[in-house]
């Protein structure tokens, strides 16, 4: 029996013949033939999850520090960032004129964003790099960079990788970078300011009284700002008390959690520079908080600022004005 | 005359099965309320005339919302799956086999990735979704479509490959975007029943109400298809018109479900095989009965999903595909095919 | 030898024709499979249908329940052009009994007989209680009634076509279709279904149509035979006039010695090439 049309049928008959499902010895057509077709399509279904998720967290180990031993001889004239807070940095340390080239999200300063773009930060483009041919290669540690790193090296490239995860390695990592650069001395003015900067603005807060603060970088999923992030060790700086769950640098926290925390101070990086768009109606849902009543919640653009590198005192300072703002008056 | 031995569906077997699954859903949906990362107070959260208060605020604004959501989309995904089953006449049918997934989800990436920040992306992302979902009924349709029907094998075929050119484009976008909007993807495709808009919720309840009342009405029909097309049509089916309607109301289901809690799969494989197992095969009594067993499942599963790492959360397609792959595999072994060779 | 029974739709006796086909075509694709049939079936009449493989009887009575429609030609069912009538009409009026049964649920015996009241219930209409008299009595005919609680797959392929039957039966047709209903039951059951089918014929006027593939069964119950080679009818008639073993040699290629035993009742048996 083939289908072609039935009674109420308006079309011609004599459809081209099919595989029929009631016909055993078809081997697709039939019930297992369909049911191997399910099943492949469900395996096929859940490797892309598996796809999906191993390309989102691979490689999350830090590659190794690079060869600090191989000192350029002179300062390098090319160079190659591939990361956005060492791109600041080397502007910072006046070396932005050297460099030739940056990764697709260093947006900052000015100059760097017209220069030719080596691919994201998660995975730089290592033809490109290469054939820029650059004296040094410099950038942070990163889930899937890591064997673009190892290609570079392979094929000759110097690459410095410095690891700047901790608050504490700022300053190894700014003056690695600026030795990195051939610029030692700039390296070492720039983290003296940037110590006195930080200072000022802890000096500012001390003795503040400790608030209970969430920062928050997105409602879906909601995920704070945990305490082994890099944020999270500047929210510890400001004095606050970081309410989100004690482990882990980014968890994604149950509402219910967030409610029983009761924070005082909200910082929802995912809101725009207005109070009321979405993201403010879901904050508002929940007018038990502290943070809510007192009108506390706070959107903070600048979360992208909270780099590694020369805006950092003044993001900082940003940070602690939100949680502390009787300390700027 | 024989005496009568038979033993058919009445509206007695019908209430007394379907009332013991509410019951054990309202069983459920309380004990759901009770269950929670954090300890309430239930008298301080019933309390209406105390100030707003922590407790409350978790009841009713964090628990309760995201357990009828995960009630109304554990059931219409069984619905659905129910349905295809029959359409399909494969009892291994998940409803995210369609295409409709897939393309729910590609539309509600793209909007959640691309939209400007100033639209939030509680209401735009799922209203992009959906609006995916019928672009995809739409070409999964034409596509399928061969001499005016919908022939089962075509439609599993354009489903599948047009699931795998969504993922295709999914896995491209999530190499260009950064790693926050990355990680926020992948957990937006996991399925997610936390924080959802009340407005979504609701609106949600009454068309998936809507679907199942529409299947409701074919179960007969859908019994007959599951016999063949041709049986079908000497039962008295109109077989293509018949077809279409089932295969874009289980579309629109699924594609309304995706919109607003991503991809929770499992539910509507797993559900409806162990209710046809347990109560028949009879669609009158399936179709409800499948309904509220889903719901039931459902919210189970989330319960466990916001309870079981404490504070932190698991998306609920995680705990709903851990729990079922190796479940479906258990009933693949076990089960006798009930099929004549 | 028109019973009277509940449950028929349009009752318009034309000439006493049931079913009457009119050059009738169909294709599959490039493939003729049915060319200028003409066929007509009166009220109460028993017609077996024979023919070699590929010889479109399963797609003549595809046309007759209306499941397929003619490239051309007409079928008219009761006086009425087929296509004019409903769905559901049809199977009320028509009930196929197919070749074979590809279950994908765990339907019973109970559940699969029930769905052939569905032609006669809407929505989600529950069956009442003389939908289960009609479904009970073509089980307790078909000898299946024991397996009313039982799942269809725990049955003989035997059981499961009797089960098949049933259901045609419980759909209170007028005519009844059926494609080769014998081919999987052993000779007891064979007959079984066979008797009851004329027994239904004699008692109640049942019209049947039947595609065999055992001349000698089909001459034994049937008192009309026609055959089909490569979508042309090429003979039409009584037993007698039609099996001959001219006839069987130029349709079915195949060479017989047929004899009338004393009964008059035709047997037709394979002429041995060697040995006797």
């Amino acid at each position: 029996m083939r289908p072609s049309d039935d009674l109420l049928g308006r079309r011609r008959a004599g459809a081209a013949p099919h595989a029929r499902d009631e016909r055993p010895a078809a081997v697709v057509a039939g019930v297992r033939g369909q049911l191997v077709l399910a099943i492949s399509s469900l395996v096929f279904f859940l490797a892309m999850g598996a796809g999906l998720a191993s390309g989102v967290t691979n490689g999350a180990a830090a590659s190794p520090a690079g060869d600090g031993s191989q000192s350029a001889q002179r300062a390098p004239a090319r160079i190659v960032s591939i990361s956005p807070s060492v791109t600041e940095t080397l502007f910072a340390l006046g070396a932005g004129p050297r460099v030739v080239a940056v990764s697709d999200f260093c947006d900052y300063p000015p100059e760097a964003v017209a220069l030719p773009k080596i691919g994201s930060f998660l995975v730089p483009s290592v033809e490109t790099i290469v054939g820029l041919a650059p004296d040094v290669a410099i950038g942070t540690p990163s889930p899937g960079n890591r064997e673009a790193v190892e290609a570079l090296r392979r094929l000759g490239v110097r690459v410095e990788i410095v690891d700047a995860a901790h608050l504490a390695d700022v300053p190894a990592a700014m003056r690695a970078i600026a030795a990195a650069a051939g610029v030692p001395e700039a390296g070492e003015s720039l983290v003296a300011a940037l110590g006195r900067d930080m200072e000022a603005v802890r000096a500012r807060v001390a003795g503040a009284p400790s608030k209970r603060v969430l920062m928050v970088v997105g409602h879906d999923p909601l995920v704070a700002v945990g305490h082994a992030s890099f944020i999270g060790e500047l929210l510890a700086e400001t004095g606050a008390i970081n309410v989100a769950p004690p482990s882990g640098a980014w968890p994604h926290v149950n509402v219910e959690y967030v409610i029983a925390a009761d924070p005082e101070v909200v910082i929802d990086s995912s809101m725009g520079s207005e109070e009321s768009t979405s993201a403010g109606r879901f904050w508002e849902r929940l007018p038990s908080l502290t943070a809510v009543r007192e009108r506390r919640v706070h959107p903070f653009r600048s979360d992208r600022v909270l780099r590694p590198g020369p805006r950092l005192a003044a993001a900082f300072a940003d940070l602690a004005r939100l949680i502390h703002p009787e300390r700027w008056q | 005359m024989a005496v009568a031995r038979l033993t058919p569906l009445t509206w007695g077997r019908l209430l007394r099965v379907n009332g013991a699954l509410l019951a054990v859903l309202l069983v459920t949906l309380v004990a759901a309320a009770a269950l929670g990362p954090v300890r309430i107070d239930w008298r301080r959260a019933l309390d209406f005339r105390a100030q707003v208060n922590p407790d409350a605020v978790i009841l009713l604004r964090a628990r309760i919302p995201r357990i009828l959501l995960a009630a109304i989309v554990g059931g219409a995904l069984a619905t659905a799956g129910t349905a295809l089953q029959a359409l399909l006449r494969n009892p291994l049918a998940d409803p995210h086999l369609l295409g409709v997934s897939g393309g729910a989800a590609l539309a509600g990436v793209c909007a959640l990735v691309f939209r400007p920040a100033v639209l939030g992306q509680a209401v735009v992302v799922p209203a992009a979704a959906f609006a995916g979902a019928l672009a995809s009924t739409w070409v999964v349709f034409r596509l399928a479509r061969i001499g005016g029907r919908l022939d089962s094998y075509t439609l599993l075929l354009i489903g599948v490959i047009y699931n795998a050119f969504a993922a295709g484009l999914l896995m491209f976008i999530n190499t260009v975007v950064d790693l926050y909007q990355a990680q926020g993807v992948l957990f937006w495709l996991m399925g997610s029943l936390a924080n959802r808009d009340y407005r979504l919720v609701g609106a949600l309840a009454l068309y998936t109400l809507a679907g199942l009342g529409v299947l409701l009405l074919r179960a007969r029909d859908l019994d007959c298809l599951s016999l063949g097309d041709d049986r079908a049509a000497e039962l008295g089916v109109q077989v293509d018109r018949t077809r279409l309607l089932i295969f874009v109301a289980v579309s629109l289901l699924v594609g309304a479900v995706v919109s607003v809690s991503g991809m929770i799969g499992f539910v509507g494989l797993v559900v409806p095989h162990l209710v046809r197992l347990a109560v028949g095969a009879d669609h009158r009594l399936l179709l409800p009965a499948a309904y509220l067993a889903g719901a039931i499942f459902l919210v189970w599963a989330d319960t466990l999903a916001r309870t079981v790492l404490g504070a932190t959360e698991i998306p609920v397609g995680v705990v709903t595909a851990i729990c079922g792959a190796p479940f479906f595999a258990y009933l693949l072994r076990r089960e006798r095919w009930k099929t004549a060779p | 030898m028109t019973g009277s029974r509940s449950g028929h739709g349009a009752d318009a006796v034309t000439n006493g024709v049931l079913v009457r086909a009119d050059r009738l075509r169909f294709a599959y694709g490039q493939r003729e499979a049915l060319s200028d049939v003409t066929l007509a079936v009166g009220r109460g009449e028993m017609l077996a249908i024979a023919g070699p493989n590929g010889s479109g009887k399963s797609t003549l009575l595809s046309l007759l329940s209306g499941v397929r429609r003619p490239a051309a030609g007409t079928v008219r069912l009761a006086g009425r052009d087929l296509a004019a009538y409903g769905r559901r009409e049809v199977a009320r009026l028509v009930a196929v009994v197919p070749q074979e049964t590809a279950v994908a649920f765990p339907y019973t015996v109970a559940e699969m007989v029930l769905m052939g009241r569905a032609p006669h219930l809407h929505g989600i209409g529950l069956e009442g209680a003389r939908d289960l008299a009609v479904a009970e009595r073509a089980m307790d005919r078909t000898g299946v009634l024991v397996f009313a609680d039982r799942l269809l797959a725990e049955l003989s392929g035997g059981e499961r076509q009797r089960v098949i039957v049933a259901r045609a039966l419980a759909q209170e047709p007028s005519l009844l279709l059926l494609d080769e209903p014998t081919t999987f039951l052993d000779l007891r059951h064979a007959i079984e279904i066979l008797e009851l089918i004329a027994g239904l014929n004699e008692r109640e006027g049942l019209t049947v149509v039947a595609v065999l593939h055992d001349l000698t069964l089909a001459a034994a119950y049937f008192r009309r035979i026609a055959f089909l080679r490569a979508g042309r009818l090429v003979a039409d008639g009584p037993p007698l006039s039609v099996i001959t073993e001219a006839t069987v040699r130029a349709v079915f290629d195949a060479e017989v010695r047929v004899a009338a035993d004393s009964d008059g009742v035709l047997t037709v048996r394979p002429l041995r090439r060697e040995g006797r």
